[in-house]
């Protein structure tokens, strides 16, 4: 066991835990973000997405001992039920969700892609969101609600 | 008294005499007609552009024709080279910004000599110099198939060279040295399937492109065919007897990963190779597999060697008497928490199974850039392409803790000498 001084939605936490114990475990287990779901464990589905310093990772594949000084962002840091940010609200007016398993995820992924290019083109978002997969198949709606934040935020609209 | 004088002005005649015949060789070499530009492109028979589908596919023309999906050979994607940026141009068959108006003689001279039908020279990013050597029937099915795509309105943008290349004649001096325009000849002692195979590498897949070296003029080292090149910065392995490959490649393996880019519990493609295998999963399966023959029988030139390939199990903790320790360890560490929970699962093998480390030939190429940018970036299949899937851990690693990685695979996952200039290939991959 080793403590752990990690940076969670602009946050100090302190977790003890072994140097191999996955980013998505230590938030789901310890810091009780239950938002980042655990799908493949392989990272090859991209339910666990979160940001690192703003880069998008899967945080079933981050061994929490690499993590160090840099900022973790979770979709709990965006915004909540009452007061949800575009990209939230965009997924909220598209009805993007099944399930939701994937959703924490794709807007996680998608708040990557809207933050480095905020006017990004079909294409972009397509190439952008494909390494996360949605097993209901509401890809299409997940795409549109992306591009619905993108016009929102063309228009001058609040992150 | 006079004497001397008028030898000094027979030299100068003659000096300028030579400079005038220099000159003259020089605009020889350098100056192309423009051909006539035709109305309207003729009409062709459907087997012929069928033929002409599949050479295209085998030479992978739409890999730099064709970077947006939704405009087929429409050009326009940048390629860094060492003397600046080349876009490649559109070559459906618009009148005003493709090959419309460029007739069958004008479209083979653009192929075996590189001059655009106007008379300006091509690049040689343009493979040119491998397709000199397609037979004519070949490049009137080309012509057959690209003159009945959709035409497309796409201007070719301008280069960005980087100083004196942007003056296209001096490329005259590299088809001096490196055009090599003599028809292909097959070789009496193979089959019909090897002689196949070697005349579509060599004259329309123009493997040697990537996997030859260059010399610093950019032109391929012909003293060492097929000996490992590069292509958009990884490195294309040898394909001769210093195949990097720690085990030997069979032929069905070959055949399997030319077509899926899966040689199961072999090989899976990374990088530029993946787009090469895109286009010959589309390709005739007779011609692949011929392709498969001809490099099967330069990769069996590769001695059998002892690696740690031939075992299976997860790789090993660094020595405790490790000179660099503290790296290894860290690697380690690396290794153990991050990639071996796919490349060491001891699942069965599917098509979803990630290959044991051991047996990744990019840990045994000469040098590690291959490596780091499968690190970083993973393996990504082309847009909506089926093949296999690797997270990138650019966004994870460090600098630090990427080199360290490398360092421990390439010890202890391959078993060879440390890379030299490791570090520097590592802030060189992860420049942002």
């Amino acid at each position: 066991m080793t403590t752990y001084r990690l940076q969670v939605n602009g946050k100090p936490h302190a977790v003890d835990t072994d140097p191999d114990t996955p980013l998505l475990y230590v938030m789901r287990n310890e810091l009780a973000l239950n938002g980042a779901k655990f799908g493949c464990g392989l990272g090859q589905c991209g339910s666990c997405t979160v940001l690192l310093d703003g880069q998008p990772v899967m945080s079933c594949m981050v061994p929490v001992s690499v993590v160090g000084a840099r900022m973790v962002r979770t979709v709990e840091g965006l915004g909540d039920a009452r007061t949800p940010n575009v990209l939230q609200q965009a997924f909220i007016d598209e009805q993007a969700a099944q399930c939701g398993y994937c959703i924490a995820g794709m807007i996680m992924q998608a708040t990557a892609l809207l933050e480095k290019n905020p006017a990004p083109t079909d294409a972009q978002i397509r190439a952008h969101m494909s390494p996360n997969l949605c097993r209901c198949g509401t890809h299409m709606r997940i795409l549109r609600a992306v591009r619905r934040a993108a016009d929102v935020l063309a228009k001058g609209g609040k992150r | 008294m006079i004497q001397p004088r008028r030898k000094r002005h027979t030299g100068w005649w003659l000096l300028l005499a030579a400079a005038v015949v220099l000159a003259g060789i020089a605009f020889a070499i350098m100056w192309r007609p423009a051909l006539a530009p035709q109305a309207a492109p003729p009409s062709f028979d459907q087997t012929s552009i069928a033929r002409g589908a599949n050479l295209a596919r085998l030479g992978m023309c739409a890999s730099c024709h064709t970077p947006d999906l939704a405009r087929p050979f429409a050009g326009d994607k940048p390629m860094e080279t060492p003397f600046g940026t080349v876009h490649s141009t559109n070559i459906t068959p618009d009148l005003n910004t493709g090959i419309g108006a460029w007739s069958p003689e004008a479209f083979t001279r653009s192929m075996r000599e590189g001059v655009s039908r106007d008379g300006h020279l091509l690049y040689p990013a343009f493979p040119y110099n491998h397709y000199a050597r397609m037979t004519q029937a070949d490049i009137d099915d080309l012509y057959a198939y690209f003159m009945t795509r959709p035409a497309i309105d796409s201007p070719a943008r301008d280069n960005a060279m980087t100083f004196p290349f942007g003056f296209r004649p001096l490329i005259a001096f590299w088809n001096v040295l490196y055009l090599d325009d003599t028809p292909w000849q097959p070789d009496p002692q193979q089959s019909a399937e090897w002689n196949r195979g070697a005349y579509l590498a060599d004259a329309v897949a123009h493997c040697a492109a990537c996997h030859t070296p260059r010399t610093k003029l950019g032109g391929p080292d012909v003293k060492r065919q097929l000996d490992g090149g590069e292509a958009e910065d990884w490195y294309a392995p040898a394909l001769n007897r210093n195949s990097p490959s720690p085990l030997p490649w069979t032929r069905a393996q070959l055949q399997a990963y030319l077509r899926s880019g899966i040689a199961l519990d072999h090989a899976v493609a990374g990088g530029p190779m993946q787009d090469v295998v895109m286009h010959l999963a589309q390709a005739d399966e007779a011609d692949v597999a011929a392709l498969a023959a001809w490099t099967h029988s330069h990769l069996a030139q590769a001695p059998v060697r002892r690696t740690p390939a031939q075992q299976d199990g997860p790789l090993p903790p660094p020595a405790a008497d490790d000179p660099d320790l503290q790296r290894m360890r860290l690697g380690y560490a690396l290794y153990a928490n991050s990639c071996a929970r796919c490349h060491d699962a001891g699942r069965d093998q599917t098509s979803g199974t990630a290959l044991p480390l051991q047996k990744a030939i990019a840990l045994y190429d000469p040098d590690p850039r291959s490596l780091l940018y499968i690190v970083d970036d993973g393996i990504l299949p082309p847009d909506g392409e089926p093949a296999r899937w690797m997270p990138g851990f650019r966004a994870i690693l460090d600098d630090e803790q990427a080199g360290a990685l490398a360092a421990y695979l390439r010890k202890y996952g391959a078993g060879q000498p440390a890379w030299p200039g490791l570090d520097k290939a590592v802030s060189k991959a992860r420049a942002p």
